[in-house]
């Protein structure tokens, strides 16, 4: 427990935390008050949309499903810088030559990184739900569907399943950084897998919708509006997508908690 | 096979690749002592310390850490364990006595009393909370020997722990590592710094090539490497030396162009040496006496330096 709790003041601490968090807020505000300000063209198809994506209460599963799916991107990236400066900074081997187990060191740092990306969900789907209203009102699209309570009984559960998506999604970063011993080369490989997944699913939707970027996103159900790609594509229903998801978080860290306990530490 | 030993190796061998870091190590560090652990670059000093606290494993060979085996499963020795390899590690974001904090979270529990205790030691507790990116390198380096000492440990392995460090540093880390020694804990040092070795070590340990090549009391063997010179006048260099032979024979007589005869020999022999030069009739314009570690190291390794292993 106090490994855990000291990885959570860790990651508390770390500016990578904050700057990743704030870029994704900071994005996400933009996009959707962009999009408000675009739902004004109502003669145009493109504004039509835009309507629908800032109006209540669909706009509570739209803004969901649009912070998951850069989230997905995000965490990739965080789950990678957080596993590549152990290695890089030999904070693994400090602990490690203090007798601390390498791979409950390493899930312990996973677990702490699970906790940071609930909160920052939250908080980020918070704001993007007050960019939501923002761009209505700028919109004048009405909000009276606020309050719908069906809407808001069924987000506790989307947020569940989304969270277990972009954890998933942080843990594949995690493993990558974990694999290449480095931040910047698991940050870049995280997201050069993240974006080759997105356009090979153009091409190979019948296998891409198995890895772990689609099921992430498929979890919630509906898919993400990040890399979707468009209604051609097939994504896995959303409860087998769930499953598949937890298989590849949890086959992520097999293999962050293999690795770790057989590496050579030389850095 | 340990018996009075904080730290023994058998056989020790380890290879990266085709190359080969350690040949068959055989180390018996005394409990209660400085043992100095020196050798050139490339030696094979850093890869022994990573397999002293378990970064890497060996090849083959064994490896006994407080009397008890440690392998692949023993993690938990390290628990009496203090070590600082290669370059101290720290989260750059975190002030001094966080990165001490989170590091007393891993491996065995350390209390907050025992990290305030250990920032006044090395002379952090005014820089605590300022982040370690903002460190010196010496300052970074006394954060690393407070975090070797961090669980109070009964064996602390250092390697090149004067770094960085400005000589009040150097002195204060003499002094540290002495008192624990004193109090029962046996500090391994791996250095090249020969002179500070010296002066700080009760036993030290030359390696080369990845082996063993010797090894024992400093003094012991510091008085087996003794140096007395002597300078004569230029015209008198070769009585001088037919006056010395009879006692170290010639092999051990050297002589410079300006006067100066070297005899390996104890230096507390200086004055049957003084005395053999007077007995020729020859008089000594100067004669100094000491050991000289260098000498030795030099000796044993070849003068050799060769890239870092690892």
């Amino acid at each position: 427990m106090r490994l855990f709790l000291s990885g959570l003041r860790k990651l508390v601490r770390r500016p990578a935390t904050f700057v990743t968090g704030g870029i994704l807020a900071g994005l996400t505000v933009l996009i959707i008050i962009a999009i408000g300000a675009s739902a004004n063209q109502t003669t145009r198809p493109e504004g039509q949309a835009a309507r629908l994506i800032i109006t209540f209460p669909g706009a509570y599963t739209q803004i969901l499903s649009f912070v998951l799916g850069i989230g997905g991107l995000f965490a990739v990236i965080y789950g990678a810088a957080v596993a590549g400066s152990e290695w890089n900074w030999g904070t693994l081997k400090a602990a490690v030559a203090r007798g601390e187990s390498r791979s409950r060191y390493m899930l312990t740092s996973f677990a702490a990184i699970g906790v940071v990306i609930a909160v920052g969900v939250l908080i980020v789907y918070g704001v993007g739900v007050v960019a939501g209203l923002i761009g209505a009102k700028i919109a004048g699209v009405s909000i009276t569907g606020l309050g719908d309570s069906a809407t808001l009984s069924s987000l506790p559960r989307l947020l569940a399943r989304g969270w277990l998506g972009v954890v998933e999604e942080g843990a594949i970063g995690f493993a990558v950084a974990t694999l290449a011993r480095s931040q910047l080369a698991g940050i870049g490989a995280g997201i050069g897998l993240y974006f080759a997944e997105t356009f090979a699913r153009v091409f190979l939707p019948d296998i891409m919708k198995y890895l772990p970027f689609d099921a992430a996103t498929a979890a919630v159900g509906g898919g993400g509006s990040f890399g979707n790609g468009g209604s051609r594509l097939v994504h896995l229903p959303a409860d087998t997508a769930l499953l598949v998801a937890a298989a590849w978080l949890v086959g992520s860290l097999i293999v962050v908690a293999l690795f770790t306990e057989r590496a050579e530490i030389t850095g | 096979m340990t018996e009075g030993l904080a730290l023994a190796t058998r056989d020790l061998r380890k290879s990266y690749g085709s190359r080969l870091a350690l040949d068959g190590l055989n180390l018996s560090v005394p409990s209660g002592v400085v043992y100095g652990f020196l050798g050139p670059n490339g030696a094979g000093k850093t890869t022994t310390m990573r397999l002293l606290t378990g970064l890497i494993h060996p090849d083959a060979g064994s490896i006994e850490l407080l009397g008890r085996p440690f392998g692949r499963e023993d993690r938990h020795r390290l628990f009496e364990v203090g070590a600082l390899v290669e370059t101290p590690s720290f989260y750059p974001f975190l002030s001094g006595r966080e990165n001490l904090r989170a590091l007393g979270a891993s491996g065995a529990p350390s209390s907050r009393t025992r990290i305030e205790e250990l920032l006044e030691l090395v002379d952090l507790a005014d820089r605590a909370r300022d982040k370690v990116s903002g460190y010196s390198l010496g300052m970074k380096q006394r954060l690393g020997i407070a975090a070797a000492l961090l669980s109070d440990p009964q064996l602390l392995l250092l390697d090149e722990p004067a770094n960085g460090l400005d000589p009040a540093g150097i002195v204060a880390m003499r002094e540290t590592l002495r008192r624990l020694a004193a109090s029962g804990k046996t500090v391994f040092v791996s250095s090249h710094i020969l002179g500070e070795v010296q002066v700080m070590v009760d036993v030290v340990g030359i390696i080369t090539a990845g082996r063993l090549v010797r090894e024992g009391p400093i003094k012991e063997l510091l008085s087996d490497e003794g140096i007395v010179k002597v300078r004569v006048a230029q015209d008198e260099l070769e009585r001088a030396v037919m006056a010395l032979v009879p006692l170290t024979g010639p092999e051990l007589i050297s002589r410079s162009g300006d006067g100066w005869l070297s005899v390996r020999i104890a230096p507390q022999r200086s004055v049957e040496v003084n005395r053999a030069l007077a007995q020729a009739g020859i008089y000594a314009s100067a004669i100094s006496a000491g050991s000289d570690l260098e000498g030795l190291f030099l000796e044993l390794t070849g003068g050799e330096d060769r890239e870092p292993a690892a």
